[in-house]
């Protein structure tokens, strides 16, 4: 998923970008709140990480704008200071999510897929779609209770795909969320992956998860 | 820097007790000089009186005697003057006015009389004109008017007497007035500057606060000033308290991490073990020190407002818990502190209850039975808290390294705030099952 950061500690900055970008998530990063705000409506993103105390633009501002220009996505909010007082206003600002500095990685990624889950429609933790179990947490796929193996990429595929159940998903979404910057870029080789994962997931075309629509892109069909 | 109080208030006194003394030596002096004038119009008429006593007519014209009743008619420039007119011209002149040019020419009707001033040569005269018709033997009517004039010399010397004494005493009584005002003043104002003795005592280290003995305009105000005074030593107090325990709390971790790192041998779990140390350290010390505790010119803050926001947040906080949360805020429930506090208070108990609870969060909150105060009452359907952690986190100052384990800061952040503001915490069973937190919080 396509995540952005706007935090103004450089080496903190750089520890979310490398520990997201591991996790299979596209990570634009933003060091003011000015340039967040610009990231943040040109770019189709899926979630932010805003650091409360930032130059330019103060974190409860740029939430507040980010809002009022309509962006919808969940926002997780990072701050040093931890008054309730402070916590209520973030979160009526518009903010989902709460984590106070200083913070453990592991939190932070638990809370940020617990959000993308949330925003996608899914109240459990796992997601579960007919025989198909997908486990953010250990980044697993089982099928009736077999396990998948999957590459890194077609899991995160597997994982878009699922979280936007139900919806068309155009292959610029999938090369602008699940490609970093530095990738190359080949809307082509969507459709090799797509090949696979059915493979994968539905070697005697019995399930039928991924449906195509020519021309617009693709749909998870199970649920 | 505006005009003092003092001089204020004798500006104004000033002002009010000339134009008062002022307006009534106006009115007396004013009365005096018409009963003077009065007097004097009585007098000039007794003299007509007298002229018309001793006058004859003879053949339509009116005689008096050489000798005149009155010695000062008959004595040149004596200041007493008459002179009679006829419907001819004037028919008669006393013999005072033998150097004097004085030429009346008013005439008036039978029983008319009119007072007057002129100026004659030798200076201004006070004059009385009296009209009449004589009758004769013969039945024959003849008309006079006698003018009697006299120099306002005595006339003069009265008003000035008059006037001397009215504005002497006037004057005398402006000058007492005003000094029992400043009198009055230095009396009335003489707390305030106790005050500022106070207050440069406290200043200097030589008294804790006000202890003088003020009247009671200003009493509510040195209770506030009080009340001011040892909220702020008490928070000063609270902050060194603070700094101090955080001092202790985080040198021990971080001498094990230097001693480690200098070793050269040092085991990632340590290591992350004393950071948390640290990092709850701080945090304790620093919310602890957060809670302002006091409750000092505020208004006393509506809770419902409050308590809902606070309870929508964790409901964004704990979307994935389905809880049944039943709240119930009395209509003026006010809570005697800021809204900082509130929130905190109200933060750490539902976050709690959010926390421990299954299924069901009850919120009770009332005022106290004196209209005044807050009793908020909190209770989830969670697993409870053993009475011994319950007394360990109301035990006010424990150390973050000394907390009760599982219920993090938020609690004891709680226990301080309460106690802060003079209330009461109870810990208990609730029938729903889990803890049930009773606060207390007095009004003032």
């Amino acid at each position: 998923m396509r995540i952005l950061i706007v935090e103004d500690e450089p080496s903190l900055r750089q520890q979310l970008l490398s520990r997201l970008e591991a996790a299979g998530h596209v990570v634009d990063a933003a060091p003011d709140g000015e340039e967040g705000l610009y990231l943040g409506r040109e770019y189709p993103v899926d979630l932010a990480i805003i650091d409360l105390g930032l130059p330019k633009l103060p974190g409860i501002e740029l939430i507040g704008q980010l809002r009022a220009a309509g962006r919808a996505f969940p926002i997780l909010v990072l701050t040093a200071r931890d008054r309730w007082q402070d916590k209520v206003e973030g979160l009526e600002a518009g903010a989902d999510d709460y984590l106070v500095k200083p913070f453990q990685m592991e939190e932070l990624l638990a809370r940020v897929n617990a959000l993308l889950r949330r925003a996608a429609g899914w109240t459990q933790s796992v997601l579960e779609a007919g025989p198909i179990r997908l486990d953010p947490r250990s980044q697993t796929v089982t099928v009736s209770g077999q396990p998948i193996d999957l590459t890194a990429f077609e899991y995160r595929l597997l994982e878009y795909l699922m979280f936007e159940a139900g919806k068309v998903v155009s292959k610029a979404d999938i090369v602008e969320r699940l490609y970093n910057e530095d990738e190359e870029r080949d809307s082509n080789t969507i459709e090799v992956f797509i090949g696979r994962l059915r493979k994968k997931l539905d070697p005697d075309n019995s399930l039928l998860p991924i449906e195509t629509l020519r021309g617009r892109g693709y749909r998870f069909t199970l649920c | 820097m505006l005009i003092s109080l003092r001089r204020r208030l004798l500006l104004v006194a000033g002002v009010v007790v000339l134009v008062f003394l002022g307006l009534t030596g106006g009115v007396l002096d004013q009365a005096f000089r018409q009963s003077l004038e009065r007097a004097e119009a009585d007098r000039l008429l007794g003299v007509v009186y007298t002229i018309l006593a001793a006058a004859n007519l003879e053949q339509d014209k009116l005689a008096l005697p050489a000798e005149l009743p009155d010695a000062r008619l008959s004595t040149p420039a004596s200041g007493l003057y008459a002179m009679v007119l006829g419907t001819a011209g004037p028919e008669w002149r006393s013999p005072s006015l033998l150097a004097k040019s004085w030429q009346p020419d008013l005439r008036l009707q039978a029983g008319e009389t009119r007072s007057y001033r002129t100026s004659a040569a030798s200076g201004s005269l006070h004059a009385l004109a009296y009209g009449l018709s004589w009758e004769d033997a013969f039945g024959r009517q003849a008309a006079f008017t006698i003018h009697v004039a006299e120099e306002p010399a005595g006339y003069q010397a009265q008003l000035a007497a008059f006037r001397a004494s009215l504005w002497g005493w006037l004057g005398a009584a402006a000058v007492a007035l005003l000094i029992a005002q400043v009198l009055v003043l230095h009396w009335s104002l003489h707390p305030l500057t106790a005050v500022a003795r106070d207050l440069r005592d406290i200043e200097l280290g030589r008294a804790e606060e006000l202890r003088g003995r003020y009247p009671l305009e200003i009493a509510g105000l040195i209770r506030g000033l009080n009340r001011l005074l040892k909220s702020e030593r008490e928070r000063t107090a609270r902050y060194r308290d603070t700094l101090a325990n955080l001092a202790h709390s985080l040198k021990t971790p971080l001498t094990v991490l230097r001693t480690a790192l200098e070793s050269g041998h040092i085991e990632q779990a340590e290591a992350l073990e004393q950071v948390d140390r640290i990092d709850a350290s701080v945090q304790y010390q620093l919310r602890r020190a957060a809670a302002s505790g006091h409750l000092l010119l505020s208004a006393p803050l509506p809770v419902a407002p409050v308590l809902e926001r606070v309870l929508r947040t964790l409901a964004k906080a704990y979307y994935d818990k389905t809880l049944q949360v039943e709240s119930i805020c009395a209509p003026a429930t006010t809570f005697p502190g800021s809204e900082g506090d509130l929130m905190e208070l109200l933060g750490n108990l539902l976050d709690n209850a959010h926390k421990w609870a299954l299924n069901h969060i009850r919120i009770h909150a009332e005022p106290l039975a004196d209209g005044l105060g807050l009793l908020l009452v909190v209770e989830d359907d969670g697993p409870g808290i053993d009475p011994a952690k319950a007394e360990a986190l109301l035990a006010r100052g424990v150390r973050a390294d000394e907390q009760v384990p599982g219920h993090g800061i938020g609690l004891a952040v709680v226990a301080d705030l309460v106690a802060g503001i003079n209330g009461r915490l109870q810990i208990e069973r609730s029938d729903l099952g889990g803890a049930r937190f009773r606060v207390e919080l007095p009004g003032w």
